[in-house]
């Protein structure tokens, strides 16, 4: 902490679990490429887009702080900090997907109704057009986490308050630019898959799902900081309770945005939309579907009503775990039913990725939390958020 | 049946704190405290139980969620059948948004009325103030002077550590609450 970094160490076992998982991941990606094309490239785009979610969550938790002024995050912003570094691991994976397979997007080779209608999708999903888009999408993210980050170790520097001037003004930019380029992200990403299919609220239901799996993986990364000591004394129940009721929220959010969705495709009856839901609410593709509302919301929002619930790091990490492997699940409910058909596939293919992007994440987080101080010291309002109680 | 009080009157919040947290240690009965706004962490120093509001809400917000789904069902599919957009009489989903507001509503206005009935509020309530400045600038601390141990001597000293502005002893009035 002297030189300005935090020094703890990851206990060897867990070190080494993170680093097995990631070979295993790297194996099962290789073994996939050969044996397995089909299957191994849409479970790459899965845990890609989930890690790059988790980055981009972190980045949002700080910019809400600073664009409303809240001070209670402030000792626990190292972790969201660390995980911005996510971004660029999602981008790799994602990119891989997009220039080494496009064929996952049926647009790029099918020829699919050339109504004259549709003028605008066929110019918007071209090739090169695509990708250009997506690099503009990363690289903009990418630039403003890492000055916010920047800003932020330099203030641990210099002390000066100027820097928290500036991150509030970028805080207000980043969010109108992230909700432009995420929601167009979300629809070219995702929701071409299908290009036949639209829902206006895509965007936002992907946002309310990026933002409950982020602040679930900051629960877990705090705890996990408190358990390995940097955080010891400084993350108190109050600041757990804080994330807790954050979780709690957009879990909420999520359930909310999930059914108006689903309402409003249900209440029109418009083929050309409802076989969206035709296709994943039938088969054995249904109970999927409702353990995708169970793990994103009833579960989280039960679990999470007491206050107990939000107070108890064991508890509260357990109902954070879920609410990550519900975020999983609703991504494959998402990118599966077109690949695969009638029935769902869930193989080495799927989990051996799921485990490397555990490992990949867990060595990648830890290793930028080592890059500074485990609490951003020179923040003027650092005292009122250690001070923090309710 | 009438209870001899003791009042200590504070001038601020850290004081108001630690001479609660004091007196409930050293085994006083504590009546009431009174204060302009309200305190954090007062709650722990009069080793307050916790509320049970959140399960009448729970309680309420349930059933009132409950009795719409049920009446939606019985206005829509049994005791006047509407055909809407081809849609079966009996469909969740169309329930959904109205049963949310009625569950909001009962739980919203269940929690309110079950906090005045705790407290014992209701329209035309007279006003029972223990000082007319604890509304402005003071705290007070109520003790009750509950047996012959309650040693007076003793607990002036122990509210003197926290500064006391002043000490006062009553009798409650049969007619308070």
């Amino acid at each position: 902490m002297s030189n300005g970094q935090t020094e703890f160490k990851l206990p060897a076992d867990l070190s080494r679990l993170l680093q097995v998982l990631v070979a295993l991941g790297a194996v099962v990606f290789v073994a996939g490429l050969l044996l397995a094309p089909e299957r191994i490239w849409p479970s790459l785009l899965l845990v890609s887009y989930f890690v790059l979610c988790l980055g981009l969550g972190g980045v949002v938790f700080i910019a809400f702080h600073y664009v409303t002024g809240a001070t209670w995050g402030i000792a626990l912003r190292r972790v969201p900090e660390a995980m911005s570094t996510l971004i660029p691991v999602g981008a790799i994976g994602l990119l891989a997907v997009f220039i080494f397979h496009p064929s996952i997007y049926s647009w790029t080779s099918a020829v699919h109704a050339p109504v004259e209608a549709a003028w605008f999708k066929h110019f918007w999903l071209t090739r090169p057009f695509f990708v250009v888009r997506a690099m503009i999408y990363l690289l903009l993210w990418l630039s403003m986490a890492a000055a916010f980050v920047r800003n932020s170790y330099r203030q641990d520097q210099d002390r000066n308050p100027v820097h928290t001037r500036r991150n509030e003004r970028l805080a207000a930019i980043f969010l109108a630019v992230f909700g432009l380029t995420f929601w167009l992200a979300s629809y070219d990403w995702i929701m071409s898959l299908e290009p036949e299919w639209y829902s206006t609220i895509f965007g936002i239901y992907h946002f309310a799902g990026l933002f409950a799996s982020g602040v679930a993986a900051i629960i877990i990364f705090a705890v996990a900081l408190k358990k390995l000591g940097p955080l010891e004394g400084v993350l108190s129940e109050s600041h757990l309770h804080d994330v807790g009721k954050l979780l709690f929220a957009f879990s909420t959010f999520w359930a909310y945005i999930w059914f108006s969705q689903y309402m409003l495709i249900w209440y029109t009856d418009i083929p050309e939309e409802a076989r969206y839901y035709v296709a994943r609410m039938h088969g054995n593709w249904g109970p999927l579907f409702l353990l995708n509302f169970m793990m994103n919301w009833a579960l989280p929002f039960l679990a999470l009503l007491p206050r107990v619930t939000k107070r108890t790091p064991g508890l509260l990490v357990k109902v954070a775990v879920l609410v990550l492997l519900g975020r999983w699940l609703d991504l494959y409910l998402m990118i599966s039913p077109p690949l695969m058909g009638t029935k769902p596939f869930f193989g080495a293919w799927e989990f051996g990725l799921m485990l490397g992007a555990v490992g990949l994440c867990g060595l990648v987080v830890f290793r930028a939390l080592r890059r500074a101080a485990p609490v951003p010291l020179g923040d003027p309002w650092l005292t009122d958020s250690l001070q923090h109680h309710q | 049946m009438s209870r001899r009080l003791l009042l200590g009157v504070f001038d601020n919040e850290h004081d108001i704190l630690g001479a609660t947290q004091a007196a409930r240690e050293s085994g006083y009965k504590i009546v009431d405290v009174y204060a302009p706004y309200a305190v954090h962490g007062l709650d722990h120093a009069m080793g307050l139980a916790s509320s049970h509001l959140p399960r009448v809400c729970f309680a309420l917000g349930l059933s009132g969620a409950a009795f719409k789904v049920w009446f939606e069902y019985w206005t829509t599919a049994t005791d006047w059948p509407i055909n809407v957009g081809g849609k079966p009489f009996n469909s969740l989903p169309a329930f959904v948004p109205v049963t949310f507001e009625v569950m909001v509503l009962f739980a919203g206005v269940s929690t309110v009325i079950a906090f005045l009935y705790v407290c014992g509020l209701f329209p035309g309530k007279k006003a029972n103030i223990v000082r007319h400045d604890v509304s402005d600038h003071r705290f007070v601390l109520v003790l009750e002077q509950s047996d012959a141990a309650f040693d007076i001597p003793r607990v002036k000293r122990l509210l003197e550590s926290f500064h006391v502005a002043q000490i006062e002893e009553r009798l409650e009035e049969e007619t308070a609450r």
